[in-house]
């Protein structure tokens, strides 16, 4: 009998390489992420092995409450003292290694804008050093600087060039003096590293007598540990005190818990091309058992028992599904250095000592790629052994109908509805992030699926709307390709829901998209009263206050109003959070909070905000029970919780705040926060003046260039660029679903061709021509993809509805171009995926196919 | 000669010398092995012979749908042997028409739609008096809105023959047209080709194995071991009557 089901495969060979690409493309981008994620983790962890191997113990402040993009609070240089006055210690240094600066390339703009940090780093003693020079030499005064191997080069800088460094003190040039690497890579991850002497490195990040991290060499005989114990007593709580080797570990698992999310929304995107592979394996085996009923028949008749023809079938899934996942383990092995170069291309130089091939990786691969291509195949497989002996004696089979053919409709009316209520509970009764995707996910599958069964109904009425046009338009061809494509709905049904998954996909990001667009415009429009938007450059992250200060200067200016954030806990709520300082004085003139609630009225809450008191949002208010008068405690990074008052409740449509508002100087007392977030400026009279904004960005380019102004319109323009700039990615990732849809159509019509092959034999005979026939099965493609596209739109609009629904004061809006564009690109990708088959079809000797069996 | 080639003129497919072989070397199979014929027109010839004489084989190449080894086809005056896809596929269109064992009717169109197949194929705008008058010399006119599926062998064979007669071809191949029908019903339809070889000047070229079906026809050729072995018209060729 396995032999009966191998030959089978084999004879099929065009059928058995696209079913296994639908498996394969799928499993290749999980392997890809495991062996891409696992590959710069192993590189990551090496270098930080090997640039702390000579430290024995490292003093970091507490990192818990900073925010991204800053540095913690530093160390103050007397624990250096102290140190150096513990018995066992037989050298320590206090360093730098600021990440808030900014590095500048040779076109002015920072040598980093995809988010890859750049480090304003101190030289170190020769035990200490991590770096390594590989061309000049270290600086040696306050003048000169020394960079990352990697960034000179695509800066295209030479020993002697001159850099642009700006941290808290203005831009300032140095001379190159060395190139540098880490751990003998030229680049760690894209990171910049611009290394100049203490002092220097001290003055530009506005650090003087303080260290980011203060490292410790042990007397011999010492033990790391031991002397990690003598540091820790004499250490402030706060700072954390580690060996080396456990900072290593530290930061390595850094790494990888920021790697984290980009390997999950990989896997997600796996996953989805797997959903979809699932449905091509589904059809094509339909299809088969299908077309080999006489065949079963014919295996039962000889004394074949049912469950010999389900192995058969099984044994054919299985062969699929291990060839399948193997190549695409093996070609995802390709992909993950794809992916590196890809990172590269954007200025994310991650390192790379040697492909990674973990176990893990071989076997998910292989058990969830044959796992989805056997369950898949399940269905087919049970129908094949409903085929009664006596088959084998009649004409033309068809499949008997299964009890579960039957019960298709209502359980499809069941599944859809299942799923749109596991959506709605993961997004609006549950509250755990985790519990809430997968509820949300869950459903949006079962939505899936649930309108996939339910397509068949839906097949010929969506057929005939878009066939109509077409039967216009090209007569008997477009009647033919209408008429085939409504001949089995359930074939058709089941190979547009593969599109449709991946459409509906694509539009949910599309509106999504435009909604997040239209969201932040509005907040611009109905938030911002300033008429300017000071920001770092790269659109997140702190920068010197100094840039603000010299913007006031600027004549024509008449408020900076700084907004400034931190990271914080508030007792009896769990995780982190942010909390948003501001200036009470000159916050509401350029910004519009609507105060609800306030001590001591609304009007004045903002203005009087006292250094004891808290303004909260209202869905924060109702969610924690919140009132005027209410405590809230919040834990601080250098000194204990800071107990405050509900002093007003406001309700934010810019949503710039959060949901936490204290006064500036708060948060620069109890969270050692001076840098700022975002400033609005004020200018005279209240309105835009082109003048005074080309002297603000004159003033900003010379000397602080990491902070950018913006106009409004500008700083729309930045947030809808950034947005689309994702959703180009996501585009991407999805075409890979769409790319295994469509190899179901590939599929489903070379099947569908085989079938037909007497009747187009018949119509060629009588006088069309090949190029008729390819029209015909075209335009066949054609409106099978439409069909999916359509319902891809439909459902995409649904889940972005009930998605956005859970978002506070989320504006909808609808693409309505591109969702018109992706209906046009889903006819187009029909185009492309009836080649092949159209090709076959003409090809068809009339006479062999009006012999053919 | 001169005589000859003045009747040839007259004909509506002429085959001159046609061998097909099949397979290269010691493998290869002779189907036809030198058979010339005409088809005058308004005539209705059967072709006989048994399993494997080759008789399939002629009416495949007088039809275009295979390639002769040697020889040379004229169809209605043009030479077939040599042309391209495209000019076969027009040849087909304009001057053919086909009938064959299966009936092959398309099943997602209905009876009217499958009669006016080759002209919608085509491009053509049908003659309605024309097809009036094909429908009640089948007698469907009731069942022209319904599917194949919905039609009994010997209606579908009806339509099949109304299809092949649609575009007024030159000449009409029918291959086994009764191959699949009982006696009553394939005398039905063998008496729809010979109205229209009576009544239209249809000429028919039918395949058949059955001795009875060929009865209908005015003339008979018998096909042996790829030799044209008897041809009731007398014009069996010198070659073959020596063989």
């Amino acid at each position: 009998m396995r032999k009966v089901a191998l030959r089978g495969l084999l004879a099929r060979k065009t059928r058995l390489a696209l079913t296994a690409l639908a498996v394969a493309l799928g499993v290749m981008l999980i392997a890809g992420t495991y062996v891409f994620t696992d590959t710069i983790n192993r590189s990551f962890d090496r270098i930080f092995a090997v640039s702390l191997s000579k430290i024995d113990v490292v003093v970091t402040p507490n990192d818990d409450l900073t925010q991204d993009g800053d540095t913690p609070i530093p160390l103050d240089a007397s624990l250096l003292r102290r140190i150096l006055a513990i018995p066992g210690v037989h050298s320590a240094e206090g360093s730098i290694n600021d990440q808030s600066g900014t590095i500048l390339g040779s076109d002015g703009k920072p040598v980093s804008s995809q988010g890859a940090p750049m480090f304003v780093a101190s030289l170190n003693g020769p035990t200490f050093e991590s770096l390594t020079v590989a061309k000049g030499r270290f600086p040696q005064t306050a003048d000169e600087v020394s960079l990352d191997k990697g960034t000179a080069d695509r800066e295209h800088f030479k020993l002697g060039s001159l850099v642009s460094v700006q941290g808290v003190a203005a831009r300032k040039r140095y001379r190159l003096v060395g190139l540098t690497t880490i751990a003998g890579v030229p680049s760690l991850g894209g990171a910049a590293f611009a290394t100049m002497t203490l002092p220097e490195a001290q003055r530009v990040t506005d650090k003087a007598g303080r260290f980011d991290a203060i490292d410790v060499e042990a007397d011999p005989g010492v033990s790391a540990a031991a002397l990690r114990a003598r540091v820790r007593a004499v250490t402030p709580k706060a700072a954390v005190v580690r060996t080396g080797r456990q900072q290593a570990k530290s930061q390595s698992d850094d790494i990888e818990s920021g790697l984290s999310f980009l390997s999950t929304a990989l896997l997600a995107f796996g996953g989805i091309s797997l959903f979809v592979g699932a449905f091509i394996i589904f059809n094509t085996f339909s299809i088969t058992v299908a077309q080999r009923a006489r065949e079963f028949a014919l295996l039962r008749t000889l004394g074949a028992s049912r469950r010999q023809v389900l192995r058969s079938v099984l044994a054919e899934g299985l062969t699929i599904g291990v060839i399948g996942s193997a190549v695409g383990l093996g070609a995802g092995i390709l992909v993950a250095s794809g992916l590196r170069a890809l990172f590269k291309s954007f200025g994310i130089d991650l390192p790379s000592s040697g492909t990674v091939v973990e176990q893990r990786t071989i076997i998910v691969s292989l058990v969830v790629g044959v796992l989805v291509t056997v369950v898949a195949s399940l269905v087919p497989a049970i129908r094949a052994t409903r085929v009664p002996p006596v088959a084998a004696l009649r004409e033309g089979v068809a499949m008997p109908e299964t009890r579960s053919s039957r019960l298709a409709f209502p359980a499809a009316l069941v599944l859809s509805a299942a799923g749109v209520a596991l959506m709605v509970l993961g997004l609006f009764v549950v509250s755990g992030t985790t519990s809430a995707l997968s509820l949300t996910g869950g459903g949006a599958a079962a939505l899936f699926v649930g309108v996939a069964l339910l397509s068949p109904k839906l097949v010929a009425p969506i057929a005939s709307v878009v066939g109509a046009p077409i039967e216009r338009l090209f007569g008997l061809t477009g009647r033919l390709a209408r008429e085939n494509s409504v001949r089995q709905p359930g074939r058709t049904a089941t190979t547009a829901a593969a599109l449709m998954v991946g459409v509906a996909l694509v539009c949910f990001a599309a509106i999504f998209a435009a909604g997040a667009n239209k969201t932040i415009a509005d907040a611009v429009d109905n938030g911002l009263r300033g008429q300017i938007i000071l920001q770092n450059q790269a659109g997140f992250g702190a920068f010197t206050p100094e840039a603000g200060n010299a913007v006031a200067r600027v004549d024509g200016v008449t408020t900076v109003s700084r907004v400034r954030s931190a990271t914080t806990r508030v007792t009896g709520i769990k995780g982190k959070q942010s909390v948003t300082g501001v200036d009470p004085a000159t916050f509401e003139s350029v910004y519009k909070l609507e105060v609800r609630q306030g001590v001591p009225d609304a009007q004045s809450a903002i203005r009087r905000l006292p250094a004891s008191g808290v303004l909260v949002e209202t869905g924060y208010a109702k969610d924690h029970h919140l009132k005027l008068g209410s405590p809230v405690v919040l834990a601080t990074p250098r000194s204990g919780p800071l107990r405050l008052t509900v002093d007003g409740i406001y309700k934010d449509k810019g949503k710039l705040v959060g949901s936490l508002v204290v006064p500036n100087a708060v948060l620069a007392d109890r969270f050692g926060v001076v840098k700022d977030q975002v400033s609005f400026v004020g200018l005279r009279g209240g309105r835009e003046d082109k003048g005074i904004k080309h002297e603000i960005d004159a003033l900003l380019t010379a000397d602080y260039p990491q902070v950018k102004a913006q106009t409004a319109a500008q700083f729309k323009q930045g947030q809808r660029d950034q947005i689309n700039q994702l959703l180009g990615l996501i585009y991407a990732l999805l075409a890979l679903t769409v790319i295994v849809a469509l190899f179901g159509i590939v599929n489903t019509l070379v099947l569908s061709i085989t079938e037909r092959t007497r009747e187009l034999g018949m119509l060629r005979a009588i006088g069309t021509s090949r190029r008729q026939v390819k029209r015909m099965i075209r335009l066949e493609a054609v409106i099978t993809a439409l069909i999916g596209g359509i319902l891809g739109v439909v459902i995409g609009v649904v889940l972005s509805i009930l998605v956005t629904r859970a978002i506070n004061d989320f504006t909808l809006a609808f693409p309505v171009g591109t969702l018109v564009a992706v209906v046009i690109a889903s006819g187009l990708a029909g185009v492309l995926a009836a080649i092949l088959p159209a090709r076959r079809a003409a090809k068809l000797d009339v006479l062999q196919a009006l012999a053919y069996e | 000669m001169a005589g000859r080639r003045a009747t040839l003129c007259r004909m509506i497919v002429s085959a001159t010398d046609i061998t097909r072989r099949y397979g290269t070397g010691e493998a290869a199979v002779e189907a036809l092995r030198g058979v010339t014929v005409a088809f005058p027109p308004g005539q209705f010839t059967a072709i006989m012979g048994p399993s494997g004489s080759g008789k399939s084989t002629l009416m495949h190449i007088l039809a275009g749908l295979d390639r002769p080894t040697e020889g040379s086809v004229v169809v209605d005056g043009t030479e077939i042997v040599g042309l391209d896809d495209g000019a076969l596929t027009q040849l087909r269109r304009d001057k053919l028409g086909f009938i064959f064992q299966s009936f092959n009717l398309l099943p997602v169109l209905t009876a009217e739609e499958n009669i006016l197949l080759p002209l919608s194929i085509a491009g053509r705008t049908p003659d309605r008096a024309w097809i009036d008058r094909l429908v009640d010399t089948i007698g469907l006119r009731d069942r022209l809105r319904h599917r194949p599926a919905e039609l009994s062998g010997g209606q579908q064979q009806r339509v099949a023959v109304a299809r092949a007669l649609a575009s007024r071809p030159a000449v009409v191949f029918a291959d086994e047209p009764t191959g699949n029908l009982d006696s009553k019903t394939s005398a039905e339809v063998l008496q729809l080709l010979r109205h229209a070889v009576d009544e239209f000047g249809q000429t028919v070229v039918m395949v058949t194995h059955d001795a009875e079906s060929a009865e209908v026809a005015d003339r008979l050729l018998v096909l042996r071991d790829g030799l044209l072995a008897e041809d009731s018209a007398g014009t069996v060729s010198a070659d073959a009557a020596g063989a």
